[in-house]
């Protein structure tokens, strides 16, 4: 079909030579049962002679009958070959487009804007590139070429049967349409049913899911049994819908197979009224006993075909729905940067934006200056992440301007501007794959001293060490979990490891206990000048070192200074550092240990 | 047919027999339906035997000018089949439904109840979406094939056999000679069926990587487009798209292969008994007219059966790997559970609701907590905790500070008794908590974690997890104790908001909040709660200090926590570093002795340099 249409048209002209063979293969016995084996007195008609002829003439048939067996072997046998193309042809043409489609599903995936994949389930998405595109490759493979041979079996007989004999012809696709407008309608309740059982299953599903991924509240709670009988509810449900589909479908089966039994009656008890008054001959006879079994059967697939064709119909759409978002612009106009000339000097001028027409960030206007520190302090939801998200090009401003090196982010390639920055996220994500190759993801040219030196700066060297297999250790695998406080760590040398201009740290030292944060922050003060550092962080321990803070509430900026000048200030800094010093006051420590 | 058995045994030998019998035992409940399939696939063979037979001898009956009686008859009982046949079909597909569904539901339950049961640690080796397929895909996959094993089995040799004795007794020189395919046949169809495993097996394992491969460049797309790895991804994947072409196109050769020689042995034995039974004619000895079409059909239908019984044995095959996860789990005995004594002093105690008594007859108020002697590890060469002793005094607020890793959740966990220790015991009220109802334990304990698991349904149906009777009023009361009610009641839906799946509509922060709210509201006679505002920002977590003093004042708690001032008013705080008590002591007492106490807390509140 799309873009194969070629291989599509092969497939289906095998197709048709392979299903005429197969109609052939019957009419040999036919013909020589009743030209040779049972002449009853009228002699051959023409078309037999004609056939008999081919086959060497009646005289040969009739001492070498072995023949017959041999013309019956090939036309099978040839047959077979043209189905065996068929088979291979149409899948050919759908595994490419099929490849085609997933390799477009990856790449506009890994290319979407942040937003897209942001407002979408993951769940969702991976449903639409597995199992829908599951749906069409069956479609595709089974169905394109079965719709054009449930056609060609009607069609293609029509003339030989009509040469044998046309009131046998009419007796034999008398029952037809009934048959196909009865599988179409019934189809539709048996979809219904399906669809009832889908949605029973999937709330069993995440009924499972839940009590195991909540497991321990359950215990901590000791619902067990109240969970059983949760869970019971809903399995009886499921079973009760199940068992009504099978029911639905005995019926669909048994009457289908009724209509087609009938239909066979009819052929079998004309073509007995014509045989005993001599109007048809025994080949014959058998002859279309064999044809009506050929396409009798086939045609109750269409009802489920047409169903499937709408399953697909949908899939398809859904499919299209990811291909059809843009992709982040491939900048190829943009600049460049080269990263051992970016300083990482960073000026955010007037910047304004919203999500989901609320405002998130207000005219925020920030100065950073190349190799300093700063930090970003303020209540969660205040807008700290954004700031990171529109620096990274994962999303852009609404209004302002946001510049590196006193370029335009909107005039740097994303890539290239991607590169010279590295974030490292709260809950970091690593990738199925050994601790080295998730070191060295954004450096693929990493040596191992390099690799070290990061991951001992970010204190996880000597944790790996503790790992059986070290840096070839693999993530996720066999039980193998790592702490929230490694994985965080881990990203920190990751992000090292890229030796960045800017190194961004949003909320990353938040699983890393108290000590190790303060090794990591020190090895990261004895590389100072060589990043620009952009802390984000919940304890004001952390961002003490910097050079500036930034005080953040309601999307604006409310206030910036050193960790000392904004202590002595009655502003919202004031008041965290209260909060969280609380204890220490009270018992009279000196905590006033600002000294940077 | 006995040439062909060896065949067949080469399948069915493979096939897990024990196992299967341990899965069939499952489905005792449904033997009526069981006993259905079967006779009715031996049924639906005699019928479908029989009606090529009815049409030759009809055919003979009309070319000899026998009566019209017995042709009359003869068409009877041909419509007679076709009915039987249509009747037949809708009572198998029913009895099977009623065998499938009832045997999936069955081993449902039983795997869901296990889980129930089974100890903590299954659930760490474990991953969640590995057991949840137990409970879905596996048991369908077992329960859904019993049905058609049975019924194809039963039609498929009755067929073979009515057909085959029947063809020989007709006339048995021509009857051998179409039976000549069948050895043929049997031996193409298990060649390819066990080669169709396995292309389908590689198909359903590329499958699950590329799920997982799209998994990973979803979920990790920031770091994907942070790193700017996009190009170098989608190129990896491609590598894992096309052996799954290569997979799918391997299956679709061999069936395309397949099928064609099926069709073509049907054609030779229709060629031989056309050309045997022809010669037989024309000698004008032997077989009828009528009889050489009935033959000529059987040979296109033996193919059926032969193709049935080895797609229903590979379908078995296919489905061990699914009926031996779920006999694993169903006969995983619980690691931690109520003791044989226990459970008969449970059975044996008649405890009134209000009474003062635990459901197994013992003490139900806690007073004290002892950890006697406990060392835990998961490998014994790495112990996580080393002979710890901690006494816990009535309504004493035990803090648990030091390193990640030093054990204090493990120290949790145990007092929870979601892990036992490996040498030592926990004493409650002075007995070995091994000794007392696990039901009993973990009810009197209210259990906060860091990751603060919620259930779908609204935030008023969480706050109440556990507590069916509990109104409006007092959920609303435990939220306001821990400052909830504020962010609840901005939510467009306020108490009815629906949380999503795990509270995924929640931040951590707000989540932590209603799981805390959650336990408050349970009233337990002891807390423990691990990191359990650690998400929670820094004003809220001042705000809901005081809200916790009060709850916890008067109840045994052990709170573990990073931020100090979250656990400045314990009695006694614990610094537990290596598996050990490192320090003791109030909170003054700990810094007068400047030990690591006085480390960790200068550390965390000043800058040292």
């Amino acid at each position: 079909m799309m873009r194969e249409p070629r291989l599509y048209g092969m497939a289906i002209a095998a197709m048709v030579v392979s299903s005429l063979l197969l109609y052939l293969a019957p009419l040999i016995p036919t013909i020589v049962i009743d030209g040779v084996l049972f002449n009853s007195g009228d002699g051959p008609t023409a078309f037999e002679r004609f056939v008999l002829r081919l086959m060497g003439g009646e005289e040969f048939v009739s001492s070498n009958l072995w023949w017959t067996a041999v013309v019956i072997l090939l036309l099978t046998a040839t047959a077979g070959v043209f189905a065996y193309f068929r088979g291979v042809w149409s899948a050919l043409a759908t595994e490419r487009i099929i490849q085609r489609m997933r390799d477009d599903l990856y790449r506009r995936l890994q290319r979407a804007p942040l937003g897209f994949i942001d407002r979408s389930e993951t769940g969702d998405l991976i449903q639409r590139c597995t199992s829908d595109v599951d749906t069409l490759r069956i479609f595709l493979s089974v169905h394109v070429v079965e719709i054009a041979r449930a056609f060609a079996m009607l069609i293609v007989p029509l003339p030989i049967m009509l040469l044998v004999s046309p009131l046998m012809t009419l007796m034999s696709v008398l029952l037809l349409p009934f048959i196909v407008v009865f599988a179409v309608f019934y189809f539709r309740r048996i979809r219904t049913a399906f669809l009832h059982v889908d949605e029973a299953e999937s709330a069993l599903t995440s009924t499972v899911q839940e009590n195991i991924t909540g497991i321990r509240v359950v215990r901590a709670f000791a619902q067990q049994e109240q969970e059983c009988d949760r869970f019971g509810e809903r399995n009886a449900r499921h079973r009760d819908l199940d068992n009504h589909l099978y029911r639905v479908l005995a019926w669909f089966w048994s009457l289908s197979d009724l209509m087609c039994m009938t239909q066979k009656i009819l052929v079998v008890g004309t073509g007995l009224v014509l045989l005993a008054t001599d109007r048809l001959e025994v080949g014959a006879f058998f002859f279309f006993l064999t044809v009506v079994g050929m396409f009798v059967w086939p045609i109750r697939q269409m009802g489920r075909i047409l169903a499937d064709l709408g399953k697909a119909q949908v899939a398809f759409g859904r499919i299209e729905h990811i291909l059809g978002q843009p992709e982040e612009s491939e900048g190829e106009d943009g600049v460049h940067l080269h990263s051992e000339s970016v300083s990482g000097a960073i000026m955010f001028s007037n910047v304004s934006f919203s999500h989901d027409e609320s405002a998130v960030l207000e005219e925020i206007s920030l100065d950073i200056k190349a190799g300093s520190t700063v930090a970003l302090v303020g209540p969660s939801g205040c807008g700290k992440s954004t700031i990171i998200n529109l620096l990274m090009r994962f999303y852009d401003p609404d209004e302002g301007s946001i510049e590196l090196d006193g370029v335009s982010l909107l005039e740097i390639d994303r890539g290239s501007l991607r590169s010279n920055l590295s974030v490292v996220m709260q809950e970091p994500f690593l990738f199925s794959r050994s601790l080295r190759d998730n070191l060295m993801m954004g450096r693929i040219d990493a040596e191992e001293g390099d690799i070290v030196e990061a991951a001992t700066v970010a204190a996880i060297h000597d944790s790996i060490m503790e790992f059986d297999e070290g840096y070839s250790t693999v993530v996720g695998e066999r039980g193998m979990t790592l702490s929230g406080g490694q994985r965080q760590r881990l990203s920190i040398a990751r992000a090292l490891l890229r030796d960045p201009a800017v190194l961004i740290l949003d909320d990353a030292l938040s699983a890393v206990d108290t000590r190790t944060e303060r090794a990591i922050l020190a090895a990261l003060k004895e590389r100072h000048h060589r990043h620009t550092t952009i802390i984000i962080a919940h304890r004001l321990t952390t961002v003490m070192q910097a050079d500036e803070v930034f005080v953040m509430d309601k999307g604006r900026i409310v206030d910036r200074g050193t960790h000392a000048a904004l202590l002595e200030r009655t502003g919202l800094y004031r008041q965290f550092w209260d909060i969280q010093q609380s204890g220490a006051n009270a018992s009279g420590v000196d905590a006033e240990g600002g000294k940077s | 047919m006995s040439s062909s058995t060896p065949h067949l045994e080469d399948v069915l030998g493979t096939v897990d027999r024990g196992l299967w019998r341990r899965i069939a035992r499952h489905a005792s409940a449904y033997k009526g339906a069981a006993a259905g399939m079967i006779i009715g696939g031996v049924l639906i063979a005699i019928v479908e035997a029989l009606m090529p037979f009815i049409i030759g001898v009809l055919v003979d009956s009309i070319i000899d000018g026998s009566n019209t009686g017995k042709i009359t008859w003869l068409s009877l009982a041909y419509v007679f089949c076709c009915f039987a046949f249509c009747v037949l079909v809708w009572c198998f597909i029913v009895a099977a439904g009623k065998l499938a569904t009832g045997m999936a539901h069955d081993l449902r339950r039983e795997s869901f109840k296990r889980l129930q049961e089974l100890e903590s640690a299954y659930f760490d080796l474990q991953p969640a979406g590995w057991l949840v397929s137990r409970l879905t895909s596996d048991c369908r996959k077992v329960s859904s094939l019993m049905p058609w094993f049975l019924l194809d089995i039963c039609w498929g040799i009755t067929f073979l056999g009515l057909v085959g004795v029947g063809m020989l007794l007709i006339d048995f020189i021509l009857g051998l000679c179409v039976l000549v395919v069948v050895p043929f046949l049997v031996v193409v169809t298990a060649y390819f069926q066990s080669r169709l495993l396995r292309s389908s097996r590689l198909m359903r394992k590329t499958n699950s990587e590329l799920t997982a491969v799209y998994n990973e460049g979803i979920t990790g797309i920031r770091t994907t487009k942070s790193l700017s790895r996009e190009r170098d991804n989608a190129v990896e994947f491609m590598d894992v798209s096309r052996s799954m072409r290569d997979y799918s196109m391997l299956n679709a050769i061999e069936t395309s292969v397949f099928l064609p020689i099926v069709t073509t042995l049907g054609g030779l034995g229709v060629g031989i008994a056309l050309w045997v039974g022809g010669v037989q004619i024309e000698g004008g000895e032997g077989i009828s007219i009528g009889m050489l079409i009935a033959f000529m059909q059987y040979a296109v239908l033996f193919s059926m059966p032969v193709r049935e019984l080895a797609a229903r044995l590979s379908d078995l095959k296919g489905a061990e790997a699914a009926a031996e996860r779920i006999q694993g789990l169903l006969e995983r005995e619980p690691a931690i559970g109520d003791s044989p004594e226990v459970q008969s002093r449970i059975d044996g105690a008649n405890v009134s609701s209000g009474s003062s008594l635990a459901n197994d007859g013992g003490m139900s108020q806690i007073e004290t907590i002892e950890f006697s002697g406990v060392s835990f590890w998961y490998k014994k060469e790495e112990p996580v905790l080393r002979d710890f002793n901690l006494a816990i005094r009535p309504g004493e607020t035990i803090a648990l500070v030091g390193p990640t890793g030093g054990g204090k959740t493990t120290i949790a966990s145990l007092l929870c008794r979601f892990y036992e220790p490996n040498e030592g015991a926990v004493l409650f009220n002075g007995v070995d908590y091994r000794d007392r109802s696990l039901h009993w334990l973990q009810s009197s304990l209210g259990i906060v974690l860091q990751d603060p698991h919620l259930f779908s349904g609204s935030i008023a149906r969480n706050i109440g997890y556990g507590q069916p009777t509990a109104g409006i009023d007092a959920i609303k009361a435990a939220a306001k104790l821990v400052e909830a009610d504020e962010f609840i009641t901005r939510l467009p839906d306020g108490y009815d908001t629906e949380v999503g799946e795990g509270g995924g509509r929640l931040s951590v922060g707000q989540r932590q909040l209603v799981a805390l709210a959650r336990a408050i509201l349970k009233d337990p006679q002891v807390f423990v709660m691990d990191e359990a505002t650690s998400s929670v920002d820094t004003q809220t977590e001042f705000q809901i200090q005081k809200g916790i003093e009060a709850t916890l004042s008067g109840r045994i708690a052990i709170v573990i926590a990073h931020r100090l001032s979250t656990i400045r008013t314990a009695d006694r705080i614990l610094v537990i570093e290596q598996g050990c008590i490192r320090e003791q002591g109030s909170h003054q007492e700990l810094l007068a002795a400047e030990g690591a106490y006085r480390d960790l807390y200068r550390r965390h509140f000043a800058d040292p340099a």
